[in-house]
């Protein structure tokens, strides 16, 4: 926490910048400030736990706002934590050693739409769903369209790398950004051209996607946009088992047809999330598909895949369950009575894994986490030619918050182990925040270093998001 | 405790929530910040509920930072009602006498003068041109806002309801309904307005109760009720009551397209959606054209529950964007069902839309047709 006298310094020099009324130290904003959707963030609120909080609330209105608060910042060696739309599930917008939280909701606007190029350039802090809704009013669509579309902004999707249910046809935002600008930890504007491809050195966009906002802030971003599919068709398949499921899955990559939707789910999640709505066998896994484009487009891979599946013994069960997530996808975010009751809480770890890999990788997660009586369920989804994610999601209730928290922990802790121990990496979408960041160097290895490397010379003061991606962890 | 424990449960599931509603919270567009927000409120409230926390001058504001319009509800899979929630620990923020000093010249203008505007309350309907009819016999409550803010939905909606050969009456000393003392919280000035409407009303011979504006049809139909104060009188919101009579009101060429804003206290709040459009359809002869968010997923004028009171420009910022929503659709008219939304919406739409309220459009059906309304 700061010094009372330079927080009051600095409060008066933010107001110069960005105006009295977009700056605030009330406790009470930052209680409202402080959280982001960590299920232990969410869990410890309930508990009635304090999160940490920041001594200062920031509100800059642009680009070069921004720039002008992280020079006071760096100067006085400020902690600085980025935040968009709090929506993050990873504890990435944790002010965890007090300082500022540089809140980038006002920035919020649609700056151009290039209709020629196809590409939209929009500030960070434009709510997700804002974003999707004005493109679709020009007949565009976005492709990204993770659950939190409600709640996150476009910086946090940048700054988490995060991906959309329809990744595997679209990308994740890695592959769909082309242009950003950003702001470093001394106040300068770095801006990557907007192109398609380019062979001029290192993709520096590459550097600050993911980087969480330990690197610097993402304050625009020129994205891709694609015309509103003619049609989108769904199918559903039940299998035997996972093997089974996932075979089918890597053939229909493997013959060149990408669906935009493929999730896989393992008996467990079929059991809860599809059992209630359709007769499924018990113990049967559930695909679940969709295709878009043309007509024509539609019907060869809708064909042709439902070919793989039943050569790999899939039965059908028509678009039911598929039209059925895709209405209700969102769905699954709300809380319940059941998941928010006493100490209960649940996450997931979303992690990445080629196909040789990936079912080893799932049952050795599963046992890891299942030691520590957690129930586990899953599901493979953002599915691609050479592998893809399964959704590790667990649910643990316990009498007490020590406990909780502390089982809450060793699942996470024994669960990655696994995964890094099978050859798969930690994260697909979520990011690493607090909840991974312990793991980071292990994750990354000897880049690890290099990661460090560059982290020091950007922001030499370490003010940036310290704590996070394990960087910056102070004692 | 002030609340029983079902509501507790849901006000920390809301704390707890990933903020699923809050793209469509008007106060979170207004200052884009997470503190006058649904889970903000809930947040606050969860804090103070189990001892974490209790409620400071700021946590105060945050809760009249909300516009109860209940568009938050619309999105909420749990149907945890903020809306309700909030009113609720205003109400006991009044009794503790913690509520904002912002709310007292409202407040002491309804106590003295019983409208909000401190507008004289001899003035309040003796301007009002009564036109005589032998028709079945109906009281029109005018509201605050249709007296003293928007003469023109009073007189028009008079000349409707005559042409419709009713006889109206005007009660000679209707007080404010008690809408904006209820959902700020003051509970007891507004019984005491509501009883003193009550016996005026009961002791009126008339069929039945029509309103223009959709906070005293709430405020009479529901909260009224709620506090054991019984109108021995249907009452109907005028839209209600002109969709009886569909096929009686005029028809005319409108010259351009319309669209409708929904008022939270009759959408939301008292699921009224479709019979102002059936008014809008008939006398426009087809020219509806809705707005992406219509319905219960309409967004807030602005103006509700002391907002635009405690804090003006936020309310108008608010109103500003319900006023881009309609110009999105291409509409040349923008018409509503509530005299107050009418203020703000006008207000916000300066000369780039014709801002009407139901009555006036039916009204200007009527001039400008030559179809008899009997």
């Amino acid at each position: 926490m700061l010094d009372s006298k330079i927080k009051t310094k600095i409060a008066k020099q933010l107001e110069g910048i960005v105006g009295a009324q977009y700056i605030t130290t009330q406790e009470t904003d930052t209680v409202l400030n402080a959280h982001d959707a960590w299920p232990l963030s969410e869990a410890k609120i309930r508990a009635g736990e304090m999160l940490p909080l920041a001594d200062i609330v920031v509100f800059p209105g642009s680009t070069e706002e921004v720039s002008e608060v992280l020079k006071i910042a760096n100067k006085n060696k400020v902690p600085v934590t980025p935040v968009g739309g709090g929506a993050g599930t990873c504890g990435g917008t944790l002010p965890i050693y007090g300082g500022m939280q540089l809140d980038l909701k006002r920035m919020d606007k649609v700056l151009d739409i290039d209709h020629k190029s196809m590409l939209v350039r929009v500030e960070a802090g434009m709510v997700g769903i804002d974003l999707e809704e004005e493109v679709n009013r020009h007949g565009y669509m976005l492709g990204h369209t993770p659950t939190s579309m409600r709640a996150s902004n476009v910086g946090g999707f940048l700054a988490t790398r995060s991906g959309g249910s329809m990744s595997s046809l679209y990308g994740k935002i890695e592959d769909l950004t082309l242009g950003l600008e950003v702001v470093l930890a001394d106040g300068s504007i770095v801006r990557t051209k907007a192109v398609p491809r380019h062979s001029v050195g290192p993709d520096l966009r590459e550097l600050f996607i993911g980087s969480e906002g330990t690197l610097g802030v993402i304050t625009e971003a020129t994205l891709r946009l694609f015309p509103i599919p003619e049609e989108r068709r769904f199918r559903s398949m039940a299998f035997v088992d996972v093997h089974s499921g996932l075979e089918a899955i890597r053939r229909i990559f493997r013959v060149g047809i990408v669906p935009s939707v493929v999730r896989f789910y393992d008996p467990e999640d079929t059991a809860m999330a599809m059992s209630q709505h359709f007769d499924v066998k018990e113990g049967d896994s559930m695909l679940l598909l969709a295709f878009d484009g043309a007509a024509e487009k539609v019907d060869h891979e809708e064909r042709v895949s439902v070919e793989i599946c039943k050569e790999n013994g899939g039965k059908d069960f028509g678009d039911g369950p598929a039209k059925r997530w895709w209405a209700h996808r969102y769905d699954m975010y709300y809380p319940t009575k059941f998941t928010t009751a006493g100490f209960s809480i649940g996450d997931t770890i979303d992690i990445v894994a080629t196909y040789d890999k990936l079912e080893n990788v799932y049952r050795a997660m599963k046992t890891a986490m299942e030691a520590h009586e957690a129930f586990v369920m899953s599901h493979f989804s953002h599915m691609y030619q050479n592998g893809g994610s399964i959704y590790m999601i667990f649910f643990t209730s316990q009498p007490d918050a020590e406990t909780a928290w502390a089982t809450y922990r060793k699942i996470w802790d024994d669960g990655v182990a696994a995964c890094l121990r099978e050859g798969g990496t930690m994260s697909h979408q979520h990011g690493v925040g607090l909840s991974r960041s312990t793991y980071t160097e292990d994750e990354l290895g000897s880049s690890f270093q290099v990661l460090k490397k560059i982290k020091d010379v950007l922001d030499p003061n370490g003010i940036m998001n310290p704590g996070k991606l394990g960087l910056g962890v102070q004692q | 405790m002030i609340y029983d424990e079902d509501t507790a449960q849901q006000i920390r599931m809301c704390a707890a929530c990933p903020k699923m509603c809050r793209h469509v919270c008007p106060t979170f567009l207004a200052w884009r910040s997470e503190s006058p927000t649904p889970h903000g409120r809930a947040l606050l409230l969860h804090q103070e509920i189990i001892g974490t926390r209790q409620l400071d001058d700021r946590a105060i504001d945050v809760l009249y930072q909300c516009l109860e319009c209940s568009h938050c509800l619309t999105w909420c899979l749990p149907e945890i009602d903020i809306a309700d929630i909030v009113e609720t620990r205003r109400r006991q923020l009044v009794e503790e006498g913690r509520f904002p000093s912002g709310l007292n010249n409202m407040v002491d203008s309804i106590r003295t003068h019983h409208n909000p505007y401190k507008e004289p309350h001899e003035k309040r309907t003796s301007w009002l041109k009564i036109p005589k009819n032998d028709g079945r016999s109906l009281i029109y409550f005018t509201g605050c806002t249709a007296a003293y803010r928007e003469n023109s939905i009073a007189q028009d909606a008079v000349s409707v309801l005559s042409s419709l050969g009713y006889q109206v009456g005007i009660p000679k000393d209707e007080w404010c309904c008690g809408s904006p003392l209820l959902r700020t919280g003051f509970v007891e000035d507004a019984l005491e307005q509501a009883r003193y409407n009550v016996e005026i009303l009961n002791s009126m011979d008339a069929e039945e109760i029509v309103v223009t504006c959709p906070g005293c049809y709430r405020v009479l139909t529901q909260d009224y009720p709620k506090y054991g104060l019984e109108i021995n009188k249907p009452v109907r919101h005028i839209a209600e009551l002109l969709q009886s009579h569909l096929k009686s009101l005029p028809e005319f060429e409108i010259d351009g397209p319309v669209t409708f804003h929904d008022s939270c206290h009759l959408g939301r709040h008292s699921g009224v959606y479709e019979q102002p459009r059936e008014v809008i359809e008939r006398v426009s002869k087809g020219a509806l054209v809705e707005m992406e968010r219509n319905r219960d997923n309409a967004m807030c004028c602005g103006n509700g529950a002391g907002l635009r009171t405690l804090f003006p420009e936020h309310a108008k910022k608010i109103g500003a964007e319900r006023v881009r929503q309609a110009e999105r659709t291409g509409a040349k008219y923008l018409v509503t069902s509530c005299p107050f939304c009418k203020n703000m919406l006008e207000s916000q739409a300066k000369d780039r839309l014709i801002v009407l309220d139901l009555p006036e459009l039916v009204e200007m059906a009527k001039k400008r047709s030559h179809v008899k309304t009997d």
